[in-house]
């Protein structure tokens, strides 16, 4: 299906040097348009208005965590349809069900590695609704 | 039974009558003698009462002197008693039993309150050992996000520079910052495993057992890992199995079981070697064996080889790269799914690690497989 390709990123997480490293990764490695967001509320406020094709979004963080801003996020008809991936510890099995369950397009383990972030990401979006 | 109460009656009379014509103490001997055959032929005590009551009041007793009249109710008296005496043994057989009964209730209900106390301790006890284990999980929650996200940056950062900046750097950091990314990588693997076993061995992890055909999960596991065993010149092999072999696994565990067995048996391999894998019956279970041709597992150490943090020679840690925990953790996780694992060695021709799966509908494989004569 011709699409058009993945460019804008918002980039949910709460710790600074996570931030940097995966805004680096996605944008200087991966060639794309990064936004970041320091915690969820953020998100909530910043992803209507910056319009990323896909939200990457820590699941542990202070206030409100991940799976809580992504039930926000859907009930927000100009977001509701924008894929969020996870970017979380290692989960078992039965926790990404839980995530893709929720809407989650995927999950990303961190540490990740950031040479492929952008192409895991890429291949996430190529994915969607396949 | 009126006649003979009201004959009853006449006897007492006569018999009274005899001992006030001066018949001394015999006929008072006779009235004695007949309300006892009255008892014994069937009329109630109370009834014969009442028929020596009546025979004295109606006939006799305003003629009797003070003296004679307290022996004849002495007489009455030892009489009653001897005819009560039957009812007296039941009435105190009956308080006996009932004092048995109650002691029998309280010491019962002692008990009951013993058990009962037992019951809210033991309650207590595995509600406080729930409360524990859920702060455990929440713990090793937090500690796993709190160890990753540092690490997340550090592999990251140094990722980036090898990347974007490697070509640029003097040689000598070009291999420090490799050195550092290289590990950072262990070190995440070392989290992973120490996070593993710990769920694991809690119990904390949710296996979820299917059963499956055997074949896709040795294809996907050697899909997987030939990339890290290229890198060593090592080749993995996957031989024929028999067909249709089902087993009741977790299959994502059956992977990293097969992933830490095939990493092992191509860090181990010189290069150019081979590393076969094989599924054959094996007493009763279906037996998933890695071969490889290293140098063998030396004696002194094969009787540690499951132990953590165990490796054979600390010489073969930094090159390898292992964690020393990925044994152990094949070990609980076969375990876990019913199974069992061993190796053999052989020094200088090499190191078999297998596991053994019961089998699943083990009649009809067996039916499959005769069919198939040629596989193995």
């Amino acid at each position: 299906m011709s699409r058009k390709p993945l460019s804008r990123i918002l980039l949910v997480e709460d710790d600074p040097d996570v931030q940097v490293v995966a805004s680096l990764a996605l944008s200087e490695i991966g060639g794309l348009v990064v936004e970041v967001c320091g915690s969820a509320l953020e998100a909530l406020t910043t992803a209507p208005v910056f319009q990323p094709d896909l939200i990457l979004m820590d699941v542990m963080m202070p206030g409100m965590d991940g799976i809580a801003a992504l039930e926000a996020l859907r009930k927000d008809p100009r977001v509701a349809a924008t894929p969020v991936v996870f970017m979380t510890a290692r989960a078992q099995s039965h926790e990404v069900a839980r995530y893709r369950a929720l809407g989650s397009l995927g999950v990303i383990t961190k540490p990740f590695e950031p040479e492929s972030l952008a192409e895991t990401l890429r291949g996430l979006w190529e994915s969607r609704d396949a | 039974m009126k006649a003979s109460i009201k004959s009853l009656t006449d006897d007492y009379a006569a018999a009274l009558r005899a001992y006030l014509e001066g018949g001394g103490e015999a006929p008072l001997f006779r009235a004695y003698q007949i309300g006892r055959s009255a008892v014994a032929a069937g009329i109630g005590v109370l009834e014969v009462a009442a028929a020596h009551q009546e025979a004295l009041v109606l006939d006799l007793l305003h003629l009797l002197a003070p003296d004679e009249s307290a022996l004849i109710a002495k007489r009455a008296s030892e009489f009653f008693a001897e005819a009560l005496a039957p009812f007296e043994a039941s009435r105190r057989g009956f308080q006996e039993a009932t004092g048995v009964l109650r002691d029998l209730n309280r010491e019962l209900q002692q008990r009951i309150e013993v058990a009962l106390k037992d019951y809210q301790a033991a309650q207590a006890k595995l509600d406080e050992r729930r409360r524990m284990e859920a702060l455990k999980d929440e713990f090793i929650s937090i500690v796993n996000h709190e160890l990753r996200t540092p690490l997340t940056s550090i592999h990251g950062a140094l990722g980036i520079i090898n990347t974007r900046l490697g070509a640029n750097l003097p040689e000598e950091a070009r291999r420090l910052i490799d050195i550092a990314y290289r590990n950072s990588r262990r070190l995440a693997r070392l989290v992973d495993n120490v996070l593993d076993l710990q769920k694991i061995e809690s119990g904390t992890v949710t296996f979820e057992i299917q059963t499956q055909p055997l074949r896709p999960l040795l294809e996907q596991a050697l899909e997987a890992n030939q990339p890290y065993a290229t890198q060593l010149g090592v080749t993995l092999v996957l031989e024929e199995t028999p067909p249709a072999v089902r087993v009741a696994v977790d299959g994502d565990r059956l992977i990293q079981v097969l992933t830490n067995l095939l990493s092992n048996a191509a860090k181990f391999s010189p290069p150019g070697e081979r590393v076969a894998v094989s599924a054959a019956t094996s007493d009763g279970y279906w037996r998933v064996a890695v071969t490889d041709h290293g140098p063998g597992i030396p004696e002194s150490f094969r009787g540690r080889v499951f132990q953590r943090f165990a490796q054979a020679d600390s010489s073969t840690t930094r090159p390898r790269g292992g964690t020393g925990l990925g044994l152990s953790i094949c070990k609980l996780i076969v375990e876990r799914m019913g199974g069992r694992i061993g190796f053999e060695t052989s020094s200088g021709r090499g190191t078999t690690f297998y596991f053994d799966l019961p089998m699943e509908g083990a009649p009809g494989e067996a039916a499959d497989t005769s069919a198939c004569p040629e596989s193995r």
